[in-house]
């Protein structure tokens, strides 16, 4: 059982759990503590070092995600100082990446990196010299990885190592010379990676991103973002549909979604093809003289009940068996075992998702 | 590949089924698949990745941070060639062009490639083609390297400790325990406490450069309940300028060995291991021979020095990477884990090797056990000047008449040290600066070459002092220069996981090559140092770039001139602290 500290933080008196590191505290309770190697559901990295706050007693600042709370600690997490030192990492970060426009922030969101510039108010004019890594040609259909906007958290490389458990991608390299490669370098495709997009919605920077949904001439004010819940199966998870007027472009994981806590799969992040394909059925088609011709719903239905009633009286009951889709919402395969076994008489039904 | 595809290689299967069983195998291993292949193929990377236990992505990544593992084949060896402070005083260029035409004996691939210092900056310019070293005079000459001699100290009637027997060829089991060895772990044995209480009095602290003292070390380890405990050397010496555990290393080995046999009794250790740095072949080869006599004379083994208490000793290789010199990156690099350093705390002596307790000590530390034990804590502690305690090891070379090492008293001041044990520069110019801590304890100007050589004198200076390297520069050379070649070697050598460390050395080093270039220097440039200077001594995760201000910081301070010099023959006026 967890038992209830106090600390103090920027002059208030707040309540910890045992565990809880300073950040989570000092978040919590309203203070502004910037970070971009920080991603709540990955461990602690202290690599951006922007998240530095001052402890009472210590010499140096001590970088707050990796600092767990103590009771009695005194920590300030807002002084000139601390912010002037923050202001001119973030500067550091700009200079590592080329200045011309990051297709992440114009197509799809703000990054974080470009958000905490507008936060301090700085632009990339300063420590300017050699730009980071090198992009990497990945002939994979969805992940864009431009690193030369990498700003080498390794979140990436984190979330599929601690969340998806795939370990696809790792740091190689040491110093400036550091970069993200696949085992050997090959391309996604020839690695472990299952192509779930993961690496693309915890990147705070435009080095990762949907192939899809880049260089589409949107802006950000222009997508409409409806939140909703993935069709692929039964899991529900929730996402966000990116629309341009009125025509889908994309979906981005919601990380307060309760079942997937921005997981997605490869079919959930980037399956969305066919909703704007044309070969896509938009009105049911009759077999007739051997052409599918395109017919009426109410034609359509009369058709199947009528084929249905005479299955179950020509063969009998244990001629019909029913598959739910995965797909279909839990009323739709409630409804379709009731009509299995009150309209067809059968008890021969299932799941997709059982096999 | 996917990593579910089946891989089969025989010889990497031997190699694994001989070492997994051993203590912290990772390096060993992949150093006996180098060796045999001339490169880590790729199925043998799965294969060792599916054995300990590591997706073969990180095991790739973690392979790539070292300098000297390759992953691919290479028919010949390049050359390599140190391009770090005392040897760029040096015509490289001219060695370099000499040793691409000339034969030297050995095949190589005739490709050039600098590296970060071998530590053997009092014979320089060491040249490495597979595992042979060959010298490169000033004249242009290009010889086999030979050791150099243990210069003699001035005879001014200072007590040398560590290097008491250093010249008398202390490096066999027999003339080392003829000099005494190898009686200090039966006194460890018995009385344990009375053993820590002579290590506290003595001042001992830890000669790496941290300077935490190694009697409280090792009593927080013995406190320790734990299944397995760990003792390791830390020989990994990669700082530029220092070369003083390697020459302990080859001429008194035993020294070493007793000192890590101590520790392993106190604190309950069964294993200790050597790390040692990839770039001192021959010290492998006669480390493991002093290892073997002391086996088989029975200091080491089941029943170590007779005490009833099992304690062996091994080498783990490095492979070429500055910063598992730091103590938790060594710990990762030995466990196979990608060798960034490890957040502190918790420390070691909880939380080491393998989350076991364990005592990281230097080469030196470990040496300067055993004649303290022999002769008392209060012995050593009195061959310090003044408040100070013990002595110390300082590795001189750059434009110095006799480079080497030196062992002289804690609080001794950096001019005797360079003038009466070194003989000064040469003749006819002057000493303009020195490098301290290798080269990331800053720079030290010739006003100041009074300051005495203890952590506090040099640290009010705002210097370090470190793990004791100091390299000489005189009136003709470029203090800008220097700067810039020490900051270079942090770059190269910053693990890159932090941000301040990584881009700050490396935009640090753009900066100083500006100021250099002769072109006119970007606006606002001081003012980006001082911001960069904040945010590395600050904010940093190591110590790598906490210090790497040191360089920038001391060379305002004694060169401002120098500085405002070429900013002016730029031709671009700069106001200090424009923006």
């Amino acid at each position: 059982m967890s038992t209830e500290m106090k600390m103090v933080i920027d002059g208030a008196e707040v309540s910890f759990k045992e565990g809880e590191t300073v950040l989570e505290v000092a978040r919590r309770q309203g203070s502004f503590v910037p970070t971009l190697c920080y991603d709540e559901r990955l461990d602690p990295y202290g690599s951006c070092r922007l998240c530095v706050v001052e402890v009472e007693g210590r010499r140096l600042p001590a970088s707050s995600c990796t600092l767990k709370a103590e009771a009695g600690m005194d920590i300030r997490t807002g002084s000139d100082h601390i912010r002037k030192m923050q202001s001119t990492l973030v500067e550091m970060v700009l200079s590592e990446n080329p200045g011309d426009e990051c297709p992440r922030c114009r197509d799809i969101g703000t990054c974080e990196v470009h958000e905490l510039a507008e936060e301090f108010e700085v632009s990339r004019d300063r420590f300017l010299g050699a730009i980071s890594n090198a992009s990497k040609d990945d002939s994979n259909p969805f992940l864009l990885r431009d690193y030369d906007r990498c700003i080498s958290c390794y979140r990436c490389v984190r979330i599929c190592d601690e969340v998806e458990a795939d370990h696809a991608i790792t740091m190689t390299g040491r110093g400036w010379n550091k970069g993200i490669a696949t085992a050997f370098d090959g391309g996604l495709m020839d690695s472990d990676c299952t192509l779930c997009g993961q690496c693309i919605y915890t990147c705070p920077t435009g080095a990762l991103a949907d192939k899809k949904m880049v260089n589409q001439g949107s802006k950000p004010g222009e997508i409409e973002i409806t939140r909703s819940v993935c069709p692929y199966c039964g899991t529900g998870c929730s996402i966000n549909l990116h629309s341009l007027d009125g025509k889908m472009i994309g979906v981005t994981p919601v990380l307060d979604g309760p079942v997937n806590e921005g997981a997605l799969c490869v079919k959930g992040q980037f399956g969305f093809d066919f909703v704007n394909s044309e070969d896509r059925l938009t009105r049911p088609l009759i077999r007739k003289n051997g052409e599918l011709t395109p017919v009426s719903w109410n034609e359509a239905f009369d058709y199947t009940a009528q084929k249905l009633l005479s299955v179950r009286d020509d063969h009998g009951p244990k001629a019909f068996y029913a598959i739910a889709s995965g797909r279909a919402p839990g009323e739709g395969s409630y409804m379709l075992q009731k009509f299995t076994r009150a309209v067809m008489n059968s008890n021969q039904v299932d799941n997709c998702s059982r096999g | 590949m996917k990593s579910s595809v089946e891989v089969k290689d025989p010889v990497t299967e031997k190699i694994l089924d001989q070492w997994m069983e051993k203590p912290a195998p990772f390096l060993s291993v992949l150093h006996a698949i180098q060796d045999h292949f001339g490169y880590l193929p790729e199925s043998g990377l799965r294969l060792v990745g599916q054995r300990f236990g590591i997706p073969v992505s990180e095991l790739y990544g973690t392979v790539t941070f070292y300098h000297f593992f390759s992953l691919e084949p290479k028919a010949l060896p390049d050359i390599r060639i140190c391009e770090n402070s005392a040897c760029c005083l040096h015509d490289l260029d001219a060695i370099c062009e000499e040793i691409v035409d000339k034969d030297l004996g050995i095949p190589h691939s005739g490709k050039v490639e600098k590296i970060s210092c071998p530590g053997r900056c009092d014979v320089p310019v060491p040249i490495l083609i597979g595992e042979t070293f060959l010298h490169g005079a000033q004249s242009g000459a290009i010889e086999k390297a030979t050791p150099a001699t243990m210069p003699l100290p001035p005879e001014i009637g200072l007590e040398e400790c560590l290097f008491k027997d250093i010249r008398n060829g202390v490096s066999s089991l027999e003339k080392a325990v003829e000099a005494g060895s190898w009686q200090s772990p039966k006194r460890a044995a018995d009385d344990p406490e009375g053993f820590i209480s002579e290590l506290k009095s003595s001042g001992l602290t830890g000669r790496g450069g941290a300077g935490f003292p190694t009697g409280v070390k090792w009593e927080a380890v013995r406190s320790e309940v734990a299944d397995q405990k760990w003792i390791v050397c830390n020989a990994d010496e990669s700082e530029v300028g220092c070369f003083k555990d390697r020459v302990l290393m080859a001429h008194t080995p035993h020294a070493l060995l007793e000192g890590m046999t101590c520790a392993g009794l106190i604190t309950g250790a069964e294993v200790g291991i050597v790390y040692l740095r990839w770039e001192y072949p021959e010290i492998l080869e006669s480390l493991q021979t002093a290892i073997d006599e002391a086996t088989a004379a029975g200091y080491l083994g089941v029943d170590a020095c007779g005490t009833g208490k099992p304690f062996q000793i091994v080498i783990r290789r490095g492979a070429g990477a500055y910063i598992c010199g730091e103590e938790t990156s060594l710990l990762n690099s030995l466990e196979g884990k990608h060798p960034f350093p490890r957040e502190k705390p918790p420390f070691p002596t909880t939380h080491g090797l393998f989350q076991q307790p364990t005592v990281v000590n230097n080469v030196e530390t470990f040496c300067a056990v055993p004649p303290i034990i022999d002769r008392g804590g209060d012995w050593f502690s009195q061959l310090g000047l003044g408040d100070q305690q013990g002595t110390r090891i300082f590795s001189v070379s750059g434009d110095i008449q006799r480079p080497g090492n030196y062992e002289v008293p804690v609080g001794t001041p950096l001019r005797q040290l360079l003038m009466e044990f070194a003989g000064g520069t040469f003749e006819g110019r002057e000493i303009q600066g020195v490098t301290m801590a290798g080269v990331s304890g800053g720079l030290v100007g010739a006003e100041d070459l009074d300051v005495r050589l203890d952590p506090a004198s040099l640290n009010d200076l705002g210097a370090m002092l470190g793990a004791g390297g100091i390299v000489v520069h005189d009136d003709t050379r470029c203090m800008i220069q220097a700067a810039r070649e020490s900051m270079h070697f942090l770059a190269e050598e910053s693990c890159g996981k932090c941000f301040p460390c990584r881009i700050g050395t490396t935009r640090m080093t753009e900066i100083l090559d500006e100021l250099n270039s002769g072109k006119p220097v970007r606006e606002g440039l001081l003012q980006e140092i001082e911001d960069l200077e904040e945010v590395l001594a600050e904010t940093s995760a190591c110590g790598l770039g906490l210090a790497a201000p040191y360089i920038t910081r001391m060379l305002k301070k004694y060169w401002p001139q120098e500085i405002q010099d070429k900013i002016d023959g730029s031709g671009q006026a700069l106001k200090e602290g424009s923006e």
